[in-house]
């Protein structure tokens, strides 16, 4: 239950967090408009966050899939997305993306690298879903667009998910988790 | 841990309990990563109905009993466990925790985390439905459970609308619902106000009454579950535990005659009877010649300092209104406007050596006040003249912005002086061998000393402080009083705001009472707590002890408080 | 969050088959890429959404705002970054035919999805849904407790954010304006102690729903959401509407599908 509840967290906090800061950077909510459309790749990175955590912290198969999920129904249910509930697919697609990796290493290896592919893939895979619901394909933008979101994907959605999954290990909060019994019978 | 003789006694104790609900056989426990045992050879038994109140200083095992009873321990938190664990008859080791929640009802600390659904009924609903209970009665059982807790009128509430207090009933009733057999109470009240403890301990009362089911109680700040019954208003047995031992257990007034002095000198709060028959061997509370003599001798003036009459005035409000700043509603609409002020015309300086402390109900402005004091909303009306204050926020992790305890007071600190000024502020605030660790790791009495720390750090003239005591232990919380008296008396000035009238009558040389959208008295300490007018406009109610002495010492009340606070820490000079 | 309106005709159907409804035709209308037949939808659906949502119409009209600058740059884009018969050059700007044409498919897409998600917003409360997705749609007991519980944590999260935000100004220098910080360090310190006051209370969160028997079984269900006849009428209503313009416009030559989008 725990772990379920974890996910549900992570999806909250940073639904809420990404809802605040466009908020309060009101220059990037005008920007979102107009440039938005491109705008979106840059960004992309940041929603890919919760299932690389996920799956770091609980170290089980599927974690980051529900998690992924868990947050885009917080998202479509109580955040009220303008997308509507195909969020949900892309958010099936991404979390699979993100997970490959891991279940790849058998959720044993949680270096830079992994992390790296595993934004890398979340941002790719879900890059041609959504290329055919936004209609991409033909632009002359849309290899631009595809380099753009997997360095988001790399950088937002990878290396920044280990940089916040070892600042949570040092404060202690997720010791009860497998990632605390991983360390403690290191 | 030579521990060979275990299951033969194990087996020999539960052939005697046979008619014990929870029983628990040299139950030892160990956390990773902490050199003590939580608990050590613990072995209790509680009979169906038993009322039992757990007690013991911060850091003595008390909660990892009921996390082993739950089985939180070691399913969900991970630890080493030796001994067992009986719950219903059942040996506990392999059952899982949902498993055995259909024997009991838990209520712990944290208000907000307790109540976890969005509408009240659907809260109490939920444990009838888990446990597969026939539809057509769950309607009804609500109804009664919320009776019982006296929150009929809260059942169609959103639960975003519960105050702490009525959040903990909600709860309660959750944990009641279903009738089984035990009921746990983590330090239900530790973090309400004097209010919502009173609401809380007579939902108990009412609610275990109904069915008696026995009841398990851990609880450091036994004054206030005691309240005006004192010993009386307890379970009728008390286990004692010291560093995850039992050193005694048995009916309560009995234990606490004997134990009172050791559970003073580890920092429990005792009902006051229990406090001063540790002092004179007398019984009886106020009643009692001896205590009385006791009280009139702390207030034999000695020594008295004579404080500044007016010092340099540091921060000055005039003609103040405050009120929220906008919360920011979804997609910019929405948006709750409160323009209303929650306060107006507050008048307030504050001079160099004062300690102030700012009185009100609940909802009445007190935080807002302390916001707006401290530039970070904008007043509604008036000004505030005076250097930035520093602030230290009711939840320590708030204000955390470092990974190391190191690094946090040296925060914000220019490269010159830090390592003088953070070494100064380790000793001060007894941190120096948690120097490396992480401020998230760190027990809530120690993120207390550091949030402090790393405010104190600054010179900042003048310290704003929000419920600073809350949760605390004694000994932690004399200490923090020590160290505002001492920031104040350096040349700083100090607002507090606090609940805890016996701290304030102790520690502040200023009270400014709030009510009604306004200042309601603004005066020294003692004339303010003497009125009877000032107290009932603000719903304030005196502690017993408090009372007696501002009705029969004048003049001493501080200095008897800071007597009694000095048995504790073995300080006789009081507030150096 | 939000707040949602309780008494009007779309507020009474079943959340399950809003939902469900909405990802139908969020799904189907992924397929067209001629300009004309979105926009049709797009029409019917507001004058459907307006009739029975009993939403004011500011509080739509304001609602179209982000989707409405959102599909104004889809159009953009595509009409200056498709290859195709150039209707109109200026230095590296040009604008295509096959461009305007899919970029104003695309538009009304936008429009369209986003007028349904809104009436759906609008006319349906969250924590009805997760109970009709939990008693309708066999949404597990455990999940849907567990973003239950987290719709109460992002309740009180606006209240702990301003608390955490004002908490760490406190601590830092001021800007030199004397303002308090916000630039990304500090947004960044403030989403992390979010974080881990969160993920405690997560725990403890979890341990309460735990100890009051979640995940026993078998459980009953207390007062469950139930499916409609009227509910049934409004899908095979919503179904034939959309089936109809699509044959119109398949019967006119409007409709196009997805090769649009390759010329």
């Amino acid at each position: 239950m725990k772990d379920l509840v974890l996910m549900v967290v992570l999806g909250v906090v940073f639904g809420f967090a990404y809802w605040a800061l466009v908020h309060t950077w009101n220059g990037l909510s005008i920007l979102m408009g107009p440039a938005g459309d491109l705008a979106q790749h840059v960004l992309l990175g940041g929603w890919l966050l919760v299932a690389p955590i996920a799956i770091a912290i609980i170290r089980r198969p599927l974690a980051g899939v529900i998690a992924e999920v868990l947050a885009s129904v917080v998202e479509v249910v109580f955040l009220g997305s303008p997308v509507g509930p195909t969020l949900i697919i892309a958010a099936l697609i991404q979390g699979v993306g993100s997970e490959l990796p891991f279940a790849l290493t058998r959720y044993k290896r949680y270096g830079w690298t992994v992390f790296a592919v595993s934004g890398l893939l979340g941002a790719g895979l879900v890059f041609f879903y959504s290329a055919f619901r936004s209609g991409w394909y033909g632009q002359d933008l849309f290899t631009l667009r595809l380099a753009v979101q997997c360095v988001s994907g790399v950088v937002l959605g990878g290396l920044l998910a280990r940089v916040v999954v070892e600042a949570l290990a040092r404060t202690g909060v997720v010791d009860n988790f497998a990632i605390g019994r991983g360390r403690d019978g290191q | 841990m030579g521990r060979a003789a275990a299951p033969a006694r194990g087996v020999e104790a539960a052939a005697a309990g046979a008619g014990s609900v929870v029983e628990l056989t040299d139950l030892t426990v160990r956390f990773p990563r902490r050199e003590q045992e939580a608990l050590r050879d613990v072995s209790l038994q509680i009979a169906a109905g038993e009322q039992v109140v757990v007690l013991g200083a911060s850091g003595s095992g008390k909660s990892t009993i009921l996390h082993a009873v739950t089985g939180v321990v070691p399913h969900t938190v991970a630890a080493a466990v030796a001994g067992q664990v009986t719950v219903a008859g059942s040996a506990t080791g392999e059952t899982s925790v949902v498993e055995r929640s259909r024997h009991l009802g838990v209520l712990a600390q944290d208000p907000s985390a307790a109540v976890c659904l969005p509408v009240v009924e659907q809260e109490i609903a939920l444990p009838l439905e888990n446990r597969g209970t026939d539809p057509a009665h769950i309607g009804g059982r609500i109804a009664s459970a919320l009776d019982s807790v006296g929150a009929t009128g809260l059942r169609d509430l959103p639960t975003a609308h519960l105050s702490g207090g009525e959040c903990q009933r909600v709860a309660l009733a959750a944990a009641l619902v279903a009738e089984p057999e035990v009921l746990l109470l983590d330090e239900p009240t530790s973090m309400l106000d004097p209010e919502g403890v009173a609401a809380v301990r007579d939902a108990v009362r009412s609610a275990v009454t109904r069915y008696r089911p026995a009841v398990i109680l851990v609880e450091h700040r036994l004054d206030e579950w005691a309240g005006a019954e004192g010993v009386a208003g307890l379970p009728e047995r008390v286990v004692v535990l010291v560093d995850g031992q039992v050193v005694a257990d048995g009916p309560t007034s009995l234990v606490l005659q004997d134990q009172a002095a050791a559970l003073r000198a580890a920092g429990c709060w005792l009902p006051l009877d229990a406090e001063l028959g540790s002092l004179t061997g007398a019984q009886g509370g106020l009643a009692s010649p001896a205590n009385r003599a006791l009280l009139h001798t702390l207030g034999r003036p000695t020594g008295t300092r004579s404080r500044p009459a007016t010092g340099r005035p540091l921060l000055e409000a005039s003609g103040l209104a405050v009120g929220r700043a906008p919360a920011p509603g979804r997609g910019g609409r929405r948006v709750d406007r409160r323009s209303a002020a929650l306060l107006s015309g507050v008048d307030l300086t504050l001079r160099e050596g004062e300690v102030v402390a700012v009185l009100g109900a609940n909802g009445v402005g007190k935080s807002t006040l302390l916001l707006t004091l401290a530039g970070l909303l904008t007043p509604v009306a008036g000004r505030v003249l005076g250097d930035r204050p520093g602030l230290v926020f009711q939840n320590a992790e708030h204000q955390f912005l470092a990974s190391t305890v190191e690094g946090e007071i040296a925060h914000g600190l220019t490269s010159d002086v830090t390592d003088a000024r953070v070494l100064e502020q380790l000793r001060r605030h007894r941190l120096e061998h948690l120097v490396g660790q992480n401020p998230f790791r760190l027990s809530g009495g120690e993120q207390r000393r550091l949030s402090l720390a790393a405010m104190l750090a600054h010179p900042r003239p003048v310290l704003l402080t929000d419920e600073p005591t809350l949760g605390l232990d004694r000994r932690d919380a004399i200490a923090t009083a020590r160290t505002l008296r001492e920031t104040a008396d350096g040349g700083g000035a100090v607002l507090l705001v606090s609940h805890d009238l016996r701290l304030v009558a102790g520690l502040a040389d200023r009270v400014v009472v709030l009510g009604d959208g306004a200042v309601l008295a603004d005066g020294p300490t003692e004339r303010v707590l003497a009125d009877p007018v000032v107290l009932a406009r603000a719903s304030l109610t005196l502690p017993p002890l408090v009372s007696w002495l501002v009705a029969n010492l004048p003049g001493r009340v501080a200095h008897v408080l800071q007597g009694l606070d000095a048995t504790v820490t073995g300080r006789a000079d009081g507030v150096a | 969050m939000r707040s949602v309106e309780r008494s009007s005709p779309l507020a009474r159907r079943n959340p399950s088959i809003k939902l469900g409804v909405l990802f139908l035709v969020s799904l189907v209308v992924m397929f067209v890429l001629d300009p004309v037949t979105p926009a049709v939808l797009y029409l019917l659906a507001l004058v459907g959404v307006v009739l029975s949502s009993g939403a004011p119409v500011r509080t739509l009209a304001l609602a179209h705002v982000p989707f409405l600058a959102f599909a104004a740059g889809v159009l953009v884009v595509n009409a200056l970054s498709r290859p195709g018969a150039v209707l109109w050059q200026s230095g590296p700007l040009r604008v295509t035919e096959e461009g305007l044409s899919v970029g104003a498919a695309l538009a009304f897409r936008t429009l369209l999805v986003g007028v349904l998600a809104v009436g759906f917003l609008l006319s349906t409360d969250g924590v009805a849904l997760m109970t009709s997705l939990h008693h309708n749609a066999g949404l597990g007991a455990r999940p849907t407790y567990a973003i239950l519980a987290g719709y109460r944590m992002l309740q009180e999260m606006p209240r702990e954010w301003s608390l955490i935000r004002a908490a760490h100004a406190v601590r830092g220098d001021r800007r030199k304006d004397g303002r308090p910080p916000g630039g990304p360090r500090h947004l960044g310190g403030v989403v992390f102690t979010l974080l881990v006051v969160s993920i405690r209370k997560g725990e403890r969160v979890a341990q309460a729903l735990e100890s009051r028997g979640l995940g026993l079984e078998p459980r009953s269900t207390w007062r469950p959401v139930r499916v409609s006849t009227a509910d049934w009428v409004f899908v095979a209503g919503v179904v034939l509407v959309v089936g109809v313009v699509l044959a119109a416009s398949a019967q006119l030559g409007l409709l196009r599908g997805p090769g649009a989008l390759f010329g």
